[in-house]
């Protein structure tokens, strides 16, 4: 890893008139990563995003591009660019000019404009599109042309902020894609806000949850969604089976009663109040293997959706847990349960999460 | 410890730099309006304590004798005239301009706009030609008069120049759009669904009307009655060509003051008299539409 | 559980759907009784216009009946030498309130919608005086003024207050179109290495272009046929063309001012119509918003 981080938010805080938008944050995004921030709406990431780009600033802290304090200056002396939601096209302007916006600032002579704003265009797949407006382009097309007006520009850092919400889904799912391609090709590091979990789990190197203008948990991919360290991560990062009870001897009593075995916890006292959580893909429905938990409940819900079938499972009144099923060749249609059957299902200790 | 004390001052320097811009853009404006209209507003207070010297020049100074005159009769009943003939004009302007505009906003299909603008454009254009001709229309031969004569509704007695009907007919006239604009504006946002929910709760077409459009409406209405009241307090065209020396408004009134009569600090009573009546009417409309916003969040 | 209840939720929609049908039938049925007042009231505007029009084409000086097709009443304007050097007058009163009240105008409206400071909102309640002011009150008020300050009233004194009123209507107009631009796209232009003062001058004074242009002509046409500022404000000679009107209109009618009505009828009709074309020009609906503003 690169000693200077690309970007680096030291003890950020963007406070208004009583309430924090982001509090004490403090990031080290690498040169070269594509790094997300993900949380719902309200959670601070796009004030974080503002004010690396320079749009916002923030009340404490500062900002670092390449080691160098930028908290003081404008957009406009940033080596960062920003893809906007709104994609924010300059309407009067055809497609070419709005590429070469930039350089044209820059005071970039007229024919390396020229080469530049072609060979953008033809990683953006716009070639034939250079002179018409950005009013009679499709979604899909004025995205790439934001995403060309950033990147010709050849920024330390590109933002962009929730790029790919304004698409429906398939046209969501290629720019993704494509995006993620683009970002090799480039290597410039990309720090992409998102509130799609599947979005950034799909296409970051690092990912940051946030959630009331702090900084819950940052780590790869794997790390926030396998091992998160907060309840707030577990629950948004997907179906978790969250429940509340308290630890005693290698299980976690619920308040509703029942005790669900979990593993001996290190440094985990008994009486602990604690959230346990299992992912609906770590129950199993059949094949037990050694070691496993194996407990027994009624399922209440079958829901077929394509690839998978979930199944609600009732372990004791008032608790209910959602386990998820592969449709592989092997399963047919059949032998799916049906409510109201007593199943048995199981889980490794291991795949258990338990938070104090 | 010291370098985000002093980004910090940076950065206030540069937030100030940020609206100071706009401020830049604003001033030369908001000066214009200031000096010239806000400080002639003041001037006409200013002249109505003011007096006049031997030879009809206005002075200054503090004097009650105009706003004393204003409680002449004379003058009392050129005021609750034009109130009367402004009144009539808001209510005519109501019954006329609801169903257009409601024919419009619920059956104008595409020809909504078209329809629209074939009554904005020639509203816009000029109003005193517009009067005029309007004038020709209603005289004692015209072409109105003559159709009510030939199918037996007016006989050779009837007139409408030089009544108090003609003034208001002129009123109506100069000012309806401005009744059919927010109406339209309002109807349009209606929700369909609104009057068909109507239908199945209250049954017939003229209760639905009465229960559900009109009440969804109401805020519009409100605005085109204070949009028509506003010019029509302050109109003396259509008395001067409608009506006759019985029929004047206080917008008369003033202009003879200020041309004739050479009488400007009794000229400048009045206006702060109209103004006053207007700044009631104002002032009633703001509570209301503030009821209305309270009783709709709640 | 939820299959089993949708064919029942299924038969209460057809019955629900069934029903609007029925309903919506008698709905669109056209209202005899609004639709007899839409025709009349159309009726009634236009009929003033068609009749100033049609006798501005008339062989005599009869206001009652046409006696045939003649020029004679615009022959008589164009050989009318006041009447020129008042038309003439009015244009040059137009263009520059058109000039100085869209500068104004403009610049007010980009910082009332910007700057949130308690400048800002005094500009706002100022800028609404004249909106809520009849004329006569503002034509009265203006005159006092100018004799005020020891001004001979003139031309220069009717420029003076026509842009002051009609300041309001620019900055009405486009503040609504101006708070309506999204703000990211003057974001992205500092984002690409544009100050401030740039990214206003090359992305949003662009993106006005139609409306300011729209509301040009606006103005134009709305200070051309304005009358009762100019009555209030205009010297004894040259007079702005509405102001000659004025007076033949209430000093005995000539039938040269059907001739006179018709021409500027036709020409701010023109205009109007115009300035509500221009956004469309640019690719953009809705001309009519222009209005609404008011």
């Amino acid at each position: 890893m690169d000693a200077t981080p690309a970007v680096r938010l030291d003890g950020v805080s963007k406070q208004y008139a009583d309430s924090y938008a982001v509090r004490d944050v403090n990031l080290d995004i690498a040169a070269g990563q594509f790094f997300s921030l993900l949380g719902p709406s309200g959670c601070g990431k796009t004030t974080s995003l503002r004010m690396i780009g320079g749009f916002t600033d923030p009340t404490e802290g500062a900002v670092l591009l390449g080691g160098e304090d930028v908290t003081a200056l404008p957009p406009n002396k940033r080596n960062v660019n920003t893809v906007f939601q709104s994609y924010a096209l300059f309407d009067h302007l055809s497609i070419a000019d709005n590429i070469a916006f930039g350089l044209k600032r820059k005071g970039v002579d007229r024919a390396e404009i020229r080469r530049r704003v072609g060979e953008m265009l033809e990683l953006v797949q716009l070639s034939g599109q250079a002179r018409r407006r950005p009013r009679t382009l499709s979604g899909g097309q004025r995205q790439r042309v934001a995403l060309a007006r950033a990147l010709v520009n050849r920024p330390a850092v590109l933002l962009l902020d929730e790029p790919l919400a304004a698409l429906d889904l398939k046209l969501r799912r290629q720019m993704q894609v494509e995006l993620k391609q683009i970002q090799r090709e480039v290597g410039i590091t990309f720090v992409f806000v998102t509130h799609d979990q599947d979005e950034a789990l799909t296409m970051s190197d690092r990912v940051a949850v946030m959630n009331e203008g702090r900084v819950e948990q940052c780590g790869t991919p794997e790390d926030v969604y396998e091992h998160p360290t907060s309840r707030f991560v577990a629950s948004f990062m997907g179906t978790s089976n969250l429940m509340a009870g308290t630890y005693r001897d290698g299980a976690v009593v619920l308040d509703q009663g029942p005790a669900l075995p979990v593993g001996q916890r290190d440094g985990m006292s008994d009486g602990t109040t604690v959230s346990m959580s299992v992912r609906p893909e770590k129950i199993w429905l059949s094949d037990f293997e050694p070691g496993m938990e194996v407990l027994r409940g009624v399922i209440r819900e079958t829901v077929y959706s394509g690839p998978t079938t979930t199944y609600l499972i009732e372990l004791a009144p008032g608790v209910t847990l959602s386990v998820l099923e592969q449709n592989t060749a092997r399963a047919r249609m059949e032998d799916r349960w049906i409510g109201g059957e007593t199943v048995e299902f199981g889980w490794r200790p291991e795949h258990c999460l338990v938070l104090s | 410890m010291t370098l985000p004390h002093l980004s910090r001052i940076r950065r206030r320097a540069r937030r100030a730099n940020g609206t100071r811009i706009w401020t830049w853009f604003m001033l030369p404006g908001t000066l214009w309006m200031t000096g010239f209209l806000i400080a002639s507003l003041l001037l006409v207070a200013v002249l109505a304590v003011g007096t006049t010297d031997s030879l009809g020049n206005p002075r200054f100074g503090f004097d009650l004798s105009s706003i004393r005159a204003l409680t002449d009769p004379a003058y009392s009943q050129v005021l609750l005239r034009s109130l009367g003939y402004s009144v009539l004009t808001c209510v005519i302007c109501l019954v006329v301009a609801y169903p257009v505009a409601y024919t419009i906003a619920l059956h104008g299909g595409r020809f909504k706009n078209a329809m629209i603008a074939a009554i904005v454009v020639p509203f816009f254009a000029n109003y005193l030609v517009r009067m005029y001709g309007w004038s020709v229309v209603l005289s004692d031969d015209g072409p109105l008069l003559k159709a009510l004569r030939d199918i037996g509704l007016a006989d050779s007695g009837t007139r409408i120049l030089n009544t108090g009907a003609g003034v208001v007919a002129g009123l109506v006239y100069g000012f309806v759009v401005f009744m059919i604009i927010p109406l339209y504006a309002a109807l349009e946002r209606l929700d369909v669904s609104l009057i068909e929910a109507g239908r199945d709760l209250y049954g017939g077409p003229l209760r639905t009307f009465f229960f559900v459009t009109l009440p969804a409406t109401r805020q519009g209405a409100a605005a085109g009655l204070v949009l028509v009241f506003l010019p029509a307090m302050g109109d003396f065209v259509s008395a001067q060509l409608m009506g006759g020396p019985d029929q004047i408004m206080i917008g008369n009134l003033i202009q003879d003051k200020f041309f004739q009569g050479q009488n400007w600090p009794l000229g400048s009573a009045l206006t702060m008299m109209l103004m006053l009546v207007l700044l009631i009417g104002m002032l009633g409309y703001l509570r209301r539409t503030r009821k209305d916003e309270a009783e709709a969040r709640r | 559980m939820t299959l089993l209840r949708t064919p029942t939720t299924g038969a209460a929609t057809d019955a629900a759907r069934s029903r609007t049908r029925r309903r919506r039938g008698r709905a669109d049925r056209r209202p005899r009784l609004a639709l007899s007042v839409t025709v009349l009231f159309f009726a009634l505007l236009y009929l003033p216009i068609a009749v100033v029009v049609l006798f501005s084409f008339n062989t005599q000086k009869s206001l009652t009946v046409f006696d045939g097709f003649s020029l004679r009443w615009y022959r008589a304007f164009f050989h009318d030498d006041v009447l020129i050097s008042s038309l003439g007058t009015s244009l040059r009163i137009s263009l520059v309130a058109m000039v100085g009240s869209v500068l104004l105008g403009a610049a007010l409206a980009l910082g009332l919608v910007r700057c949130r400071t308690r400048l800002g909102s005094v500009a706002g309640l100022v800028m609404l005086v004249p909106l809520i002011t009849p004329e006569i009150v503002t034509g009265v008020a203006s005159m006092l003024l100018f004799k005020g300050l020891g001004m001979t009233l003139s031309t220069a004194t009717v420029m003076l207050s026509e842009i002051t009123f009609s300041i309001s209507y620019v900055t009405v107009i486009l503040r609504s179109r101006v708070a309506a631009l999204n703000p990211e796209v003057e974001e992205a232009a500092m984002d690409l290495g544009a100050t401030r003062w740039q990214a206003v001058r090359l992305v949003t004074l662009p993106a006005l272009v139609p409306t300011v242009l729209a509301c040009s002509v606006l103005i134009f046409a709305l200070v051309f046929d304005d009358f009762v500022l100019a009555y209030f404000t205009t010297g004894v000679e040259p007079q702005p063309l509405s102001v000659r009107i004025y007076s033949a209109i209430r000093f005995g009618v000539q039938p040269t001012i059907n001739a006179v009505g018709t021409l500027m009828l036709a020409g701010s009709i023109g205009l109007i119509a115009l300035a509500l074309f221009i956004p469309r020009l640019f690719g953009r609906r809705g001309g009519l918003d222009l209005l609404s503003g008011k």
